[in-house]
């Protein structure tokens, strides 16, 4: 005990000597606020969690597969489950989900230089990462520091901190300002910067990859992971004395104390799971268990509950990227004609029972940026013929088209087999259209490594979503022609880069929008995408005792239960009463009232 | 051909084995059904009269639909086209086999969404599975690839697993030891994870899948062989071989093999359903043929994902399971056969 006391005494005088040794460096040299700043914060949009919700409960989730890294930058960082790293970790600023107006997080003050282009903020002097130290303004430049480095081997987070981020100037411990490279009309979501803890890092050097692979990094979101193994279960528990946890747009909200991830490998497993109430949450945005699978006891007598929730936000660009390197889609015809293959809406009728709608492009939902005038290429076996024919190719005896004995016959990788029946359906009408499918299901992380390695034919997947399309990063050719980026079309058309690198530098909103506009219709030109469907809703089932604000979600809700999030997340809370309810009812085999919700409140009107 | 008298004894046994016998003759026509199922279970015509010429769509090329009259290039769908004869009452007609549903064809409906239960009406028999496809004619195609996946990769197995046991046995001394070691490393590998790893990175076809099976699965073979050889080797009849100055290659697989065929024999039947087994499971747990592959696999997997369409799984569990007694009795009557002591009996 003496011992360690001397340690923790020498340690202290030992930082007393460096902030000493540190601090007049830090001050002198060092810019002052410019005059004049009008600082702006926001305290009057509504809120919209629930002032009954309350604190307790463990959340049982699931995940498909086990990250392959708790790394969120650098090689196999790119998964689903990163998710969960990044929704713990708050930004300087974030959107209201359904006003879209700058809200306050890590920072309580914003303010817009005259230059457009540098934001100022004032730092919540609260605000503490996980492990106690409290987040100050170099964390903020350790964050370009640390995304520039090339020993996190990310060139996209490489070129990003440095295209877009010119630098972060610190004016004391609590107040700094963010410039961009270059003035823009979204300045607040580029640079609305999220720190990286300096005092974790230290200097990125070449072990880092594996050096941090499985480490758990600090941060300052509501939940920090509490137990692992790997393979099979991530633990996150709630910080009890968040420092966020009273301010305006998080109180009552992130109510779960303990959020469990189980690897659950087979969706059918996890549905059985959840019946016998292990998951406490189930999508049933899949037709076949909204309405079938669901004609089950549990639901039937009550236990559960069903609730159909329309969003307003931007749609996945779920479809089939081409992969423009590979010999038959290098012609323009040959994918115009795939295109007008794909029989997607016989797939939407008679497989999915209407309920998915044909995504007519790959941005559509992004408000104003969205280009409503283009219509995806629809099922057309003259016009298949019409393109095939231009090119020189001839239907062969199997029906295949055949071009200097080589056959229109191409890979569709795809991950998830409730997918399968849809790729069935489609793989039948491409023979019709004299174009072969080959199906090729694969695990997860193995389908996304592939795509990112460019060694596809046709990549079925989707893409998340942010504020404003993002268009770089998938079509720009700097990404073409080499493995893990983003650009898994090996897009590479120099009209194309012209737009993406003026849309990227554009000043003027009105400019970005025509430009998006313009880019979009690029993409629909070049033909290397084939949009699919799109899903403006979510639909889930929930054991009962979980309870949901009166208006369950926000426009920008896409899981009514996500238990992170700092946009939409954990709005959801525990009913202790309802769960010793239920529990009993179940034991007396007692029917309760089914429930059904449904909600159009924020439904795209047509 | 003239058989050995013991072969013919051991023949006619097998034939007094009522069980086994008549499990091979069921065995045998199952594979005939399943070798000409395209003429029994298919969405293609077997004759079509079409305007003074017959047509026979069965094999070859596919014949598109302007050949008749229809306004398409692809594929004729001859149900169709035969509804369209016999409301016209034209003198063209055709013929469609048993099952007019094809391995591969989706039958949608409107307004109804599969799987589609049982219906004579519809000429489902067993009804379809999750996006429409005729269940008969998922079994039969599933079935002929099960089996002949299990067919050859038995002769890959065997051949390889004979040869180096064979050799083993005979030359003994290092070269056995130096195997023994090697097939001991090997038999540690656990070679369905394995498949399953390779699976995963690249989908396999056919001969790929035999490949990789056969690549771990012929060491069984050579422990037995090995033994039997180092007992069979002593025998006076390959002694006076020697001396007769016949070569190592000669007295192999001239008078040792042929006296080891009854091991041989006696294990190939368990041999073939653990192969139908193996790629059932493989393809069950999704890491088998890609689809739209028929396979049996496939179907159990969609049976325990769908558990209230019960004619999917019980019409592929009771597939499975008469093709698999049928092949255990096979087995146990060969071996019953081969049994040197007359008197055992199968109850």
């Amino acid at each position: 005990m003496i011992i360690y006391n001397r340690i923790l005494l020498f340690r202290t005088v030992f930082c007393l000597i460096c902030l000493f040794l540190y601090q007049p460096d830090q001050v002198s040299g060092k810019e002052s606020l410019p005059e004049g700043i009008k600082w702006l914060t926001n305290t009057t949009d509504p809120t919209f969690a629930s002032e009954q919700a309350k604190k307790g409960g463990i959340f049982h989730s699931s995940i498909l597969s086990f990250p392959m890294t708790f790394r969120v930058v650098g090689p196999d960082s790119n998964g689903s489950f990163r998710s969960a790293f990044d929704d713990n970790q708050l930004s300087l600023i974030n959107i209201h989900p359904n006003t879209e107006n700058i809200i306050p997080e890590l920072a309580t003050h914003w303010a817009f230089g005259d230059d457009k282009k540098t934001m100022y903020f004032k730092l919540n002097e609260n605000a503490k990462w996980s492990d106690g130290k409290p987040v100050t303004a170099d964390d903020f430049t350790f964050t370009l520091e640390f995304m520039r480095s090339k020993e996190i081997v990310a060139p996209w987070y490489n070129d990003y901190y440095t295209k877009e981020i010119d630098k972060v100037i610190v004016y004391d411990d609590h107040t700094l300002a963010v410039v961009a490279t270059k003035a823009q009309p979204d300045l607040h979501l580029r640079v609305g910067l999220t720190p990286i803890p300096r005092h974790f890092y230290g200097k990125p050097d070449k072990d880092f990859i594996k050096k941090y692979n499985w480490k758990i990094v600090p941060n300052t979101g509501p939940y920090q992971v509490s137990d692992f193994q790997k393979g099979k279960y991530i633990h996150f528990e709630r910080k009890k004395d968040w420092w966020a946890k009273d301010l305006r747009y998080f109180k009552n909200r992130f109510n779960v104390d303990k959020v469990v991830f189980t690897v659950v490998r087979d969706i059918n497993i996890l549905w059985e799971y959840f019946k016998k109430g292990k998951e406490d949450v189930f999508s049933l945005t899949m037709p076949n268990y909204w309405y079938e699978k669901s004609k089950t006891p549990v639901i039937e007598n009550g236990y559960v509950h069903k609730i159909w929730f329309f969003n307003d936000t931007q749609q996945s660009a779920m479809g089939m990227w081409l992969n423009q390197d590979r010999e038959i889609f290098r012609d323009q015809n040959a994918r115009y004609a795939f295109a007008h293959a794909m029989n997607i809406d016989k797939v939407i009728k008679n497989v999915l029972r209407n309920d998915y709608f044909r995504l007519e492009h790959g941005f559509v939902g992004y408000g104003k940026y969205s280009n409503t005038s283009i219509k995806a290429r629809r099922f057309d076996l003259e016009k298949v013929g019409q393109y095939m024919r231009s090119s020189g190719w001839n239907r062969g005896g199997d029906g295949i088209w055949n071009k200097d004995e080589k056959r229109f016959s191409v890979e569709v990788t795809y991950s998830n087999d409730e997918h399968t029946p849809r790729l069935v359906v489609l793989k039948e009408e491409a023979k019709k259209a004299g174009i072969e499918l080959r199906l090729q299901r694969l695990d997860p992380s193995a389908a996304f490594k592939k795509f990112l390695e460019k060694k596809h034919d046709v990549a079925w997947m989707g893409w998340s979503t942010s504020l404003r399309p993002q268009f770089w990063e998938h079509f720009h050719s700097i990404n073409a022609h080499k493995p893990q980026t983003n650009n898994i079309t090996n897009t590479d058309d120099p009209e194309m880069d012209r737009l993406n690198d003026a849309f990227r530098n554009s000043l003027e909103e009105k400019e970005r929008i025509e430009l998006s506009k313009k880019i979009q219709s690029k993409i629909h030109e070049i033909g290397c995408f084939v949009p699919t469907f799109m899903v403006p809703y979510v639909r889930q089932a929930y054991w009962r005792w979980w309870r949901l604000p009166e208006i369950p979600g926000t426009k920008m809700t896409g899981d009514l239960f996500s238990p992170f999030g700092s946009t939409t997340g954990g709005l959801f809370w525990y009913d202790k009463d309802l769960h010793a309810e239920t529990e009993k009812a179940m034991k007396a085999n007692q029917k309760l009232k089914p429930v059904t919700i449904l909600n159009e409140l924020y439904k795209i009107k047509s | 051909m003239k058989l050995n008298p013991l072969t013919q004894k051991k023949i006619r046994r097998f034939q007094s084995i009522k069980r086994g016998y008549y499990s091979l003759v069921v065995f045998i026509i199952m594979i005939g059904i399943s070798l000409f199922a395209e003429l029994l279970i298919n969405n293609r015509a077997l004759i079509v009269y079409y305007d003074g010429e017959y047509y026979f769509p069965t094999y070859g090329q596919m014949i598109p639909g302007k050949v008749f009259g229809l306004d398409y290039e692809y594929e004729t769908n001859y149900r169709d086209l035969q509804k369209r004869f016999r409301a016209k009452n034209s003198e063209n007609w055709l013929v469609m086999p048993i099952i007019p549903y094809g391995k591969l064809e989706t039958d949608l409906k409107e307004d109804r969404y599969p799987p589609f239960p049982p219906s004579f009406q519809e000429e489902h028999y067993f009804g379809t599975d999750n996006v429409g496809r005729d269940i008969v004619a998922r079994l039969v195609y599933g079935f002929r690839i099960a089996i002949f996946f299990s067919l050859i990769l038995l002769l890959a197995n065997y051949s390889i697993g004979i040869s180096i046991g064979i050799v083993m046995g005979y030359w003994g001394g290092k070269f056995d030891l130096f195997f023994q070691r090697i097939i001991e490393i090997w038999s540690n590998v656990p070679f369905l994870y394995v498949i399953i790893i390779i699976s995963s990175i690249v989908v396999p076809n056919f001969m790929m899948l035999v490949l990789i099976m056969a690549f771990f699965g012929w060491i069984n073979m050579t422990w037995t062989m090995r033994t039997v050889t180092y007992k069979e080797k002593e025998r006076e009849y390959i002694l006076a071989a020697k001396s007769l100055g016949a070569s190592n290659v000669r007295i192999l697989f001239k008078h040792l093999l042929p006296n080891t065929v009854a091991v041989i024999v006696t294990y190939a039947p368990f041999s073939v359903s653990g192969g139908i087994v193996a790629l059932t499971s493989l393809d069950y747990l999704g890491f088998g043929l890609p689809p739209p592959t028929p396979s049996w696999g496939e179907l159990i997997q969609q049976g325990w994902a769908n558990m209230n369409a019960w004619w999917i799984s019980i019409s592929v569990i009771v597939s499975m399971l008469i093709t698999l007694i049928v092949v255990t009795f096979i087995g146990e009557a060969v071996r019953e056969a081969f049994d040197p002591k007359l008197h055992t009996t199968y109850e």
